[in-house]
């Protein structure tokens, strides 16, 4: 059984100009021991997907689902429960996530204080410990700081370490490495991968950089206009995407043309989070649109563990 | 005889003042730059956060004094020209930076935005100068019902074609980008490096493109600039560099992600 199982799950954000429906229809099966990437454009309903998980949706927000499920308890009921204890979670700022009038003892002291029954001198090894487990060199005196005197890549492997002083199994990481330079990104996706092989951590790896996803996960999750259109091992999602979407997402990275030549962008833009979609949410976009897609939901394809929703039969790429 | 370059910059120091009187000099934003930009060709900079990029921009736009080292401009000496001189020469120059709205007033419109620049030069607003904003504006891919639009209304992309179609203005010679795609999606990011091609084919722009993604800069510029902590650590023509790096760092750039004979390979194997 996956440990995150989802179905068909939708938010609508209710607003004075009408519901937006941030998530559509997602589903998602996260097994024990994986890094799986949620990939997607700007407003595409990663963030919200991951907020739904951790019981953070906005007030007001209508949650719906064929399957909401972690570790077989229902989140809908159980997710602010299972938040900070077995769910953690990682975002794009790590200076944000830390108190920055606190030193780093103090706030590794208050999370295992709050998570652990510990006595204080065991409290201080295991912060040592964990903070020794992503990598930072000299845990000692990296608790004697303050946020400020770290780096951001310190900083983000001190939020890990918090979120594993936690006790939590499970992280939900939004865009980890995006502040971050591309060779310190590159050292805590490291990081990650390790836990995950050590701690049999698992990951949800939420970014729009198709590299981050080649670099760390081991399979992912194509989200568009708030739906899940293709899903499968990273090797197939990657290099035999499925999806129109897909296809056209890889193409339009610099490095998919010979120097300087022309590059394939997507003309036009995503269906404003407010509308209604009829048919396939790509189609104004699509350049294989057949007359069908503007009226029917595309059919779910299947290759082996490979699945995307289209009316172009497989192959047909 | 060759033409002469339209930027050559030689030895360049930079170094921001220590805090305090006594403070120790601080080691230099930028430790002796040298580099020669072509005309109509594209330098991509590139190197992470705190390298010495934006420092290097701000120097050549003369919004930072220089230690040491010389800038020509179009053969001119840049760094002596003083007020006036200075000022018509600026206008040789154009800039476009990474977050549009920024940059551009949220209450105006697209056609007051463009008017803005020519209007400071002096030029008189009527017939002609529509008829100019609404070529900038379709130059950069966007249509003309887009001139009564606020820019708080625009998307990111459409907002950074019209900051593009302002620092197109007055015609300079020579464009600089600081992270002009960072904040966008990369089907967006797309659609500007595609303009960026058609406008240095079209009007034989130069250009100086910053960034901290080498697979984004190798594809656009002629030749590449690495720096790390200050220094220039590789300097070359991009198709060498991306073919046979000299620094491990480079390699390092140009790896991450996916590659080009394995797309997929995780850098920490898994223990079996
Ligand atoms: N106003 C300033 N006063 C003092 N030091 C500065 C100032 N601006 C930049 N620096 C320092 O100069 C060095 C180079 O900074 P610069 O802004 O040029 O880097 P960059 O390569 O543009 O980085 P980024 O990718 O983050 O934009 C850094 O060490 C930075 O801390
Ligand atoms: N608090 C909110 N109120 C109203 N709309 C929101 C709110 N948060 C997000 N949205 C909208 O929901 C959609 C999905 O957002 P998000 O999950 O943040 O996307 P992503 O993380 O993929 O960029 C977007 O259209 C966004 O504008
Ligand atoms: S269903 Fe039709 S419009 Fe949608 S992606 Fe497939 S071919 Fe394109
Ligand atoms: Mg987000
Ligand atoms: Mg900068």
């Amino acid at each position: 059984m996956p440990l995150l199982n989802i179905r068909n799950l939708s938010v609508a954000i209710p607003t004075p100009d009408g519901d937006v429906h941030a998530v559509r229809s997602v589903s998602l099966e996260i097994e024990r021991g994986e890094i799986h990437g949620v990939i997607g454009e700007s407003g595409c309903g990663k963030t919200m997907t991951g907020m739904a998980a951790l019981g953070l949706v906005p007030k007001g927000a209508r949650i719906a689902a064929d399957r909401f499920h972690f570790d077989g308890e229902d989140l809908r009921e159980n997710a602010a429960r299972l938040r900070g204890r077995r769910i953690g979670m990682i975002s794009q700022d790590p200076a944000a996530a830390l108190n920055p009038v606190l030193s780093i003892a103090r706030q590794m002291d208050d999370v295992l204080r709050a998570h652990r029954d510990m006595p204080r001198q065991a409290r201080h090894s295991e912060a040592v410990e964990l903070l020794a487990a992503t990598g930072l060199p000299d845990p000692e005196r990296v608790l004697k700081s303050y946020a400020h005197q770290l780096s951001g890549g310190m900083q983000q492997r001190v939020v890990i370490a918090q979120a594993l002083a936690t006790g939590a199994d499970f992280l939900i990481a939004d865009e980890p490495t995006t502040a971050l330079d591309v060779s310190v990104g590159a050292q805590v996706l490291a990081l990650l991968r390790k836990l995950v092989a050590e701690r049999g951590l698992t990951v949800l790896m939420i970014t729009h950089d198709m590299d981050v996803i080649a670099e760390a996960c081991d399979r992912a999750t194509v989200l568009y206009a708030g739906l899940s259109v293709e899903t499968g091992p990273v090797h197939d999602v990657l290099q035999r995407p499925g999806h129109p979407y897909a296809r056209a997402l890889l193409a339009a990275l610099p490095d998919a043309a010979p120097h300087g030549a022309k590059l394939e962008a997507i003309e036009g833009s995503i269906p404003p989070p407010r509308s209604q979609i009829d048919g396939c949410a790509f189609a104004p976009r699509c350049p294989q649109a057949m007359p069908v897609c503007a009226l029917q939901a595309p059919p779910e394809r299947t290759l082996a563990a490979h699945r995307w929703l289209c009316h172009l039969p497989e192959g047909s790429a | 005889m060759s033409e002469a370059p339209m930027l050559e910059v030689q030895d360049l120091v930079i170094r921001y003042r220590g805090r305090g009187l006594f403070a120790a000099r601080p080691k230099p934003a930028v430790n002796g730059a040298s580099f020669r930009l072509a005309k109509g060709e594209t330098l991509g900079i590139v190197g992470e956060s705190g390298s010495g990029k934006t420092s290097l921009l701000r120097a050549i736009l003369r919004l930072l004094p220089v230690e040491s080292g010389s800038v020509q401009l179009d053969g001119q000496d840049w760094l002596t020209l003083k007020r006036d001189a200075l000022r018509r020469a600026r206008q040789k120059l154009g800039v476009v930076s990474q977050n549009p709205f920024l940059s551009l007033s949220p209450r105006l419109t697209i056609a007051e935005i463009l008017a803005e620049p020519l209007l400071a030069q002096g030029q008189r607003s009527g017939p002609d100068m529509q008829k100019k904003i609404a070529g900038l504006l379709s130059d950069c891919g966007l249509p003309a019902d887009f001139l009564q639009r606020r820019a708080r209304e625009l998307s990111g992309g459409q907002a950074q074609r019209v900051a593009i179609a302002r620092a197109l203005a007055l015609e300079p010679g020579l464009m600089i980008f600081d992270e002009p795609t960072s904040a966008l999606d990369v089907s967006v990011q797309a659609q500007i490096l595609n303009l960026l091609a058609d406008l240095k084919e079209s009007r034989g722009l130069s250009m100086l493109f910053v960034t901290h993604n080498l697979k984004v800069v190798a594809h656009i510029s002629d030749s590449l600039l690495v720096m790390r902590r200050g220094d220039v650590i590789e300097y070359g023509r991009t198709e060498e560099i991306v073919r046979a790096p000299a620094q491990e760092y480079t390699r390092e750039l140009l790896s991450f992600g996916r590659g080009t004979e394995h797309p997929v390979i995780h850098k920490t194997a898994l223990p079996t």
